[in-house]
C-alpha cells in the first residue's frame, strides 16, 4: 500500500547540520521526515515558494531534459528505508511506456514539485521511521515549523 | 588567438581541477584547452563543485547524486548527451547549452556551466567553449587569482 504525501515543512536540523523535509499524508495521521543536504533543501524550498532563479537550477535542468522528449513524471514514491537511508523511485511515462528510476527522495521531491507530480510513500517506510529518535526530535520542533507550507 | 577567427569557433575543453576559493564559499572549476594554452576558471557553488569533483575522481556514491539521476534519465529514455558548449558570458555569469540527441534529432537545453560540466563528465561527452567567450574572460584578474590558488591541487587532474 502506498499513501499520498504532501510536503508540509522544511526545517534546519542543527544537530546534524542538515535539513529535514516533512512529508505528511492527507489526513495528517502519518508523517515522514526525510533528511536532505543543503543544496537539495534549497532546491525544494525554491519550488515550494515558487521562486524563479535567474539561471536554471539542477532540478530545473532535470525537468528541461525530460521536456525535450516529452517524458512525463507520473509520480514519485518513497519506497524503502535501510540504515537511515531512504530510497525512492521516479515513475516516468515516455512514448506509452513506463519507466521506474532509482533516486534519492530529495531529488524525487524536488522534481515532483516542479512537475506537479504526486508524491507517495510506501506504508512500510512510514511504519519503519517511527523511532524513539524521531519522537525526541519532534519534541524540539516549534509548531510554526510545521505550518509553513500548509496549502 | 587570431582576431580573424570566426566567433562561433568552438574550442574543446578539459577539466583540470576543482579548487576551493579561499575568499568565498564557492569552488572554482579550472578548464583548459587541449593545447594547454588557455585557462577558463568558472566559479560554481559548493554542491556543484562537489558533483564535478566526484565525477573527475570516478567516485561512486552509495546513492545516485542529482547529475547521476539526469544521466540515468538519458539512458532510460535512449537520449545521448552529444556535447556541452559554454556559449556566453554576461556580467560574470556564464551560460551553457547541453546538446541531447534522441532518435537522430538534436535538442539543446539551457544550463549553468556547472551542471553541464557535471553531466558531461558522467556521460563522457565533449565540452566546448566559443572563441568569443574565451576571449572575454578577464585576463589580468585571472592571473592574480591563479597565483593564489593551491597549485598542487589544481594540477591533480592533469591528463
Amino acid at each position: 500500500m502506498i499513501t499520498q504525501m504532501k510536503v508540509r515543512g522544511l526545517m534546519f536540523d542543527p544537530y546534524n547540520n542538515a535539513y529535514i523535509v516533512i512529508l505528511r499524508d492527507e489526513d495528517r495521521s502519518d508523517m515522514l521526515p526525510i533528511w536532505v543536504g543543503k543544496a537539495e533543501a534549497s532546491s525544494i524550498s525554491f519550488a515550494l515558494e515558487n521562486i524563479a532563479t535567474p539561471r536554471p537550477m539542477t532540478h530545473d535542468l532535470m525537468k528541461a531534459v525530460l521536456d525535450t522528449v516529452d517524458a512525463k513524471v507520473i509520480s514519485v514514491v518513497v519506497t524503502d528505508m535501510k540504515d537511515n537511508t531512504y530510497y525512492s523511485k521516479i515513475h516516468l511515462m515516455y512514448e506509452d511506456s513506463e519507466y521506474s528510476i532509482d533516486s534519492r527522495p530529495s531529488d524525487a521531491i524536488a522534481l515532483a514539485l516542479r512537475t506537479n507530480a504526486p508524491i507517495f510513500a510506501n506504508e512500510d517506510v512510514i511504519r519503519k521511521q517511527a523511532s524513539e529518535e524521531l519522537d525526541q526530535w519532534l519534541e524540539n520542533l516549534k509548531p510554526e515549523d510545521f505550518g509553513k507550507y500548509e496549502s | 588567438m587570431e582576431h580573424t577567427e570566426p566567433s562561433n569557433e568552438l574550442i574543446q575543453l578539459t577539466v583540470h581541477g576543482v579548487v576551493a576559493d579561499p575568499n568565498t564559499e564557492t569552488h572554482i572549476v579550472i578548464l583548459r584547452d587541449e593545447q594547454n594554452t588557455e585557462v577558463l576558471p568558472i566559479w560554481v557553488g559548493t554542491a556543484e563543485g562537489n558533483a564535478i569533483r566526484l565525477a573527475m575522481e570516478d567516485i561512486v556514491t552509495p546513492r545516485p547524486m542529482s547529475h547521476d539521476l539526469i544521466k540515468s534519465f538519458t539512458e532510460h529514455l535512449n537520449m545521448k548527451v552529444s556535447r556541452m558548449v559554454i556559449t556566453d558570458v554576461k556580467h560574470n555569469t556564464y551560460y551553457a547549452s547541453i546538446h541531447l540527441v534522441s532518435k537522430d534529432s538534436e535538442r539543446t537545453v539551457d544550463s549553468r556551466p556547472s551542471d553541464a560540466i557535471a553531466l558531461a563528465l558522467r556521460t563522457h561527452s565533449p565540452m566546448y567553449v566559443t572563441a568569443d567567450v574565451l576571449k572575454q574572460r578577464s585576463g589580468g584578474k585571472l592571473d592574480a587569482w591563479l597565483e593564489k590558488l593551491d597549485v598542487k591541487h589544481s594540477g591533480k587532474h592533469e591528463a
